[in-house]
C-alpha cells in the first residue's frame, strides 16, 4: 500500500516535471512541442555515453548537451514560425520530433544503447516489515527539490517575471518591455534542463536508452500540460502529475486488465477535455475564441 | 489571432464546379498509376499501397481542410476500417486456427472483398459521427489533443482486445486485390466525391466556419452540425483507406495504423497544401516519390566505381525535414492550397471566387 502511494507520487514527480517543462514553453509562444521527448531522448544518450567520467561530470554535460539542443530548436525552427498558430506549431514540432528520432537512428543506431547511470538508485529500503524501493523515494525527492528550484526561479527573479508576465499576456509584455526571444530563449532552455532531469530519472530506472526513449512519458505529459491548464504553469505541473498519478493507480487497480490502462486515461482526458476544454487551471488569455 | 491550422484569408476554395479542377487530379492519378505500376511487380506493390494512402490523405482533406480543425483522429478510424475489411473476409479456417479469442459471431461470418469494404465504410463513418458528436463541441488545440486521445484509445484497444482482432499479433491471410485497378477505382471515387462535397453548399459554409467562425454562424452555419458531418464523411474515407491497406498487403495490424501512419498522411496533406483536393493528390505523389528514391538509395546505389549509401532512417529524416521547411517557407503547401488549373487555360470566374 505505502508502495502504491509512493510508486504513485514518483510518477507523479516524474512527469510533472515532463509537464512542466512543456508548459513553460507552451506559456510564451502556444507552443505544444512534441518534441520534448527528443530532448529527453538526447538527454539520456548524453548520460550512458559520458557516464565514464564519473557523474558530476556527465550531469554537466548532459544538461548543457539537452539545453543547447532546446534552445537550437527554438532558433532553427520555432522563431521562424512566430506568426502560425498553435495547431501549426504542434505540426511542425511534430515534423521535429521525427526529425531527430531518426538523426538520432543515424549517429546512435536504432538499437538500444544500455549502461548503468546511478547503481544507487535502485534496490529496496527496508522499515521494520515494510519494503520500498529507493528509486520512488529518490525520485519524489528530485522532483520536489527541481519544482521548488523551478518556482523560486519564476516567483523570484526578473526573468521569471517576464516569463511569467510573456505566459499571461504575450503582446502587453512586449509592449512593457520584453524582449520576446530573449524570454522564449530562455523558456527553451529551461525546459532542455527539465528534460535533462527526467531523462536522468528514466535512464537510471529502465538502464538503456533508444531513439524512441521519450515518446512516451511525452505524450503523457503533454496531454498532462494540455488537461491541466493551458498558459498556467502550476497547472501544468499538476496535471503532468495528476496523469503520472492516474496512471500509476490505474495500474495498480486494473490488475489483469492493465494493459488497458491508456484506454481509461484517455477517455479520462477527453472527459476533462470536453467539461473544460481550457484545463482545469484556466488563463483567460488562453480561452480558445470560438 | 489564428487559433485554427491553416486559416486562409485570400483562399476561399473553390465555390463553383470545374471540370478541370475535378478531371486534373483524377488524370494524374489514373496516368500516374498505370506508369509506375507497370515499371515491375513491386512497382505495382508500391502503387497500390499510394492508393490507399492517397485515399487516407482525402479523407484527412476533406475534414482538415474544409474545417480548419487539426485532427490526430482519423488513423483510429483507418484502424476501424483496416480490422472491419480485414475480419469480414478473412477466410473461416484461418480465424479458428489463428484468431482463437475472437467474438463468436465474427467467427462465422465470410464475405467478398467489396461487401466488406461498404461495410468497413459504414462501421468508421458510423464511429466518426459517434465520437464527432462530442469531440466536435471542441476547437483548436483542445480538439487536437482530443483527437490525438481518441487515436490513443483506439490504438489500445485494438491491440489488446483480442475479441475483435488479432490483439498484438497480426491478423493474417487478408484476401489481397488482384489488380490494381481496383484500388484506382475506388481512389477516383473518392476523388469525386471529396470535390463536389467540398463545393456543396455545407461545404462552402464550412470553409466560411474556417476563416471566420463568428460571421460564418451570422450566415446561419452551425459550426457544430458542419463539423460533425465532415468528421463522419472524413471518418468513412478513413476506414475505406484502412480496408484498402489491408487488402493490399494482405494482412493488418494496429500499429499499422499509428503514430508513424498519421505523421506520414498528416505530412503529405500539409506538404501538398491541405485547403485543396489536388494538394492532397500532390502531397501523397511528392512524399511516396522522395521516400522512394531514399529507400533506393538506402539500399546503397553505385556511381561508376563510387558506392553511394544513405544511412538508415535517411528517409525519415528528409520528409520531417520537409515538412518543417514548407511550413515555414509555404505553410499552404507545394500548390499553394489551390486547385488543379492548367496553366494557359485561365478560370473565367476567377475574379469573383
Amino acid at each position: 500500500m505505502i508502495q502504491t502511494i509512493l510508486d504513485a507520487l514518483s510518477y507523479g514527480g516524474l512527469y510533472g516535471l515532463a509537464a512542466l517543462g512543456i508548459g513553460l514553453v507552451f506559456g510564451v509562444m502556444r507552443l505544444v512541442n512534441f518534441a520534448h521527448g527528443e530532448l529527453i531522448a538526447i538527454g539520456a544518450y548524453l548520460f550512458i555515453i559520458t557516464i565514464d567520467l564519473g557523474l558530476p561530470i556527465s550531469i554537466m554535460i548532459a544538461v548543457t548537451g539537452t539545453a543547447i539542443l532546446a534552445l537550437l530548436m527554438e532558433l532553427s525552427v520555432f522563431k521562424r514560425l512566430r506568426l502560425a498558430g498553435p495547431s501549426v506549431l504542434l505540426i511542425a514540432s511534430f515534423g521535429v520530433s521525427i526529425f531527430l528520432q531518426r538523426l538520432y537512428e543515424i549517429i546512435f543506431g536504432a538499437l538500444p544503447i544500455s549502461g548503468q547511470i546511478a547503481p544507487w538508485m535502485s534496490g529496496v529500503i527496508e522499515f521494520g516489515d515494510t519494503t520500498i524501493t529507493r528509486g520512488s523515494v529518490l525520485t519524489i525527492i528530485l522532483a520536489l527539490v527541481l519544482l521548488a528550484g523551478m518556482r523560486f526561479l519564476i516567483e523570484n527573479t526578473t526573468l521569471g517575471l517576464q516569463i511569467r508576465a510573456a505566459s499571461s499576456d504575450f503582446q502587453t509584455a512586449r509592449l512593457l518591455g520584453v524582449r520576446s526571444n530573449y524570454v522564449i530563449g530562455a523558456a527553451f532552455v529551461f525546459s532542455g534542463v527539465l528534460a535533462a532531469a527526467v531523462a536522468f530519472v528514466l535512464v537510471t530506472q529502465r538502464g538503456s536508452v533508444d531513439p524512441l526513449f521519450g515518446i512516451n512519458i511525452t505524450i503523457l505529459a503533454l496531454v498532462g500540460t494540455v488537461i491541466g491548464g493551458l498558459g498556467s504553469l502550476q497547472g501544468a505541473a499538476l496535471g503532468g502529475f495528476a496523469v503520472g498519478m492516474t496512471i500509476s493507480l490505474l495500474n495498480s487497480f486494473l490488475g489483469n486488465y492493465r494493459v488497458y490502462t491508456y484506454t481509461w486515461l484517455f477517455i479520462l482526458v477527453i472527459i476533462v477535455l470536453l467539461i473544460r476544454p481550457s484545463g482545469l487551471i484556466s488563463n483567460k488569455a488562453f480561452k480558445e475564441r470560438a | 489571432m489564428a487559433n485554427e491550422l491553416l486559416k486562409s484569408s485570400q483562399l476561399p476554395g473553390v465555390t463553383r464546379f470545374h471540370w478541370q479542377q475535378l478531371l486534373g487530379p483524377i488524370l494524374v492519378v489514373i496516368v500516374l498509376t498505370y506508369l509506375t505500376s507497370g515499371v515491375s511487380a513491386s512497382f505495382s506493390y508500391l502503387t497500390e499501397g499510394t492508393l490507399a494512402l492517397l485515399v487516407m490523405v482525402l479523407g484527412l482533406q476533406v475534414f482538415i481542410g474544409n474545417s480548419g480543425v487539426l485532427s490526430f483522429g482519423q488513423a483510429a478510424f483507418a484502424m476501424v476500417g483496416g480490422f472491419a475489411s480485414g475480419l469480414l473476409t478473412v477466410p473461416i479456417k484461418i480465424k479458428e486456427n489463428v484468431l482463437d479469442g475472437l467474438w463468436e459471431p465474427l467467427k462465422a461470418v465470410n464475405m467478398g472483398i467489396w461487401p466488406s469494404l461498404v461495410i468497413a465504410v459504414l462501421v468508421g463513418a458510423l464511429f466518426a459521427f459517434i465520437t464527432g458528436l462530442l469531440l466536435m463541441r471542441l476547437s483548436g488545440l483542445a480538439a487536437g489533443i482530443a483527437t490525438f486521445a481518441l487515436l490513443m484509445v483506439a490504438d489500445n484497444v485494438f491491440f489488446n482486445w483480442k475479441l475483435i482482432g488479432p490483439g498484438p499479433q497480426v491478423m493474417p491471410q487478408v484476401p489481397k486485390f488482384a489488380f490494381v485497378d481496383e484500388s484506382l477505382v475506388l481512389a477516383v471515387i473518392v476523388i469525386v466525391i471529396v470535390y463536389l462535397i467540398g463545393i456543396s453548399r455545407r461545404g462552402r459554409l464550412l470553409r466560411a466556419t474556417r476563416e471566420d467562425a463568428l460571421a460564418a454562424r451570422a450566415l446561419g452555419a452551425s459550426v457544430w452540425h458542419l463539423r460533425v458531418l465532415f468528421f463522419t464523411v472524413s471518418g468513412g474515407i478513413a476506414a475505406l483507406s484502412g480496408a484498402m491497406y489491408a487488402h493490399h498487403a494482405g494482412a493488418v495490424t494496429a500499429r499499422d495504423f499509428y503514430l508513424g501512419f498519421t505523421f506520414t498522411t498528416l505530412a503529405m496533406l500539409i506538404i501538398g497544401g491541405a485547403t485543396s483536393l489536388w494538394g492532397a493528390v500532390v502531397g501523397t505523389v511528392l512524399v511516396t516519390a522522395i521516400g522512394q528514391v531514399l529507400l533506393v538509395l538506402e539500399g546503397g546505389v553505385n556511381f561508376g566505381s563510387v558506392e553511394f549509401t544513405l544511412p538508415n532512417g535517411a528517409r525519415g529524416l528528409v520528409i520531417a525535414a520537409a515538412l518543417v521547411i514548407i511550413l515555414i517557407w509555404r505553410p499552404k503547401g507545394i500548390t499553394g492550397g489551390k486547385e488543379f488549373a492548367l496553366p494557359f487555360l485561365k478560370l473565367k470566374s476567377t475574379g469573383r471566387q
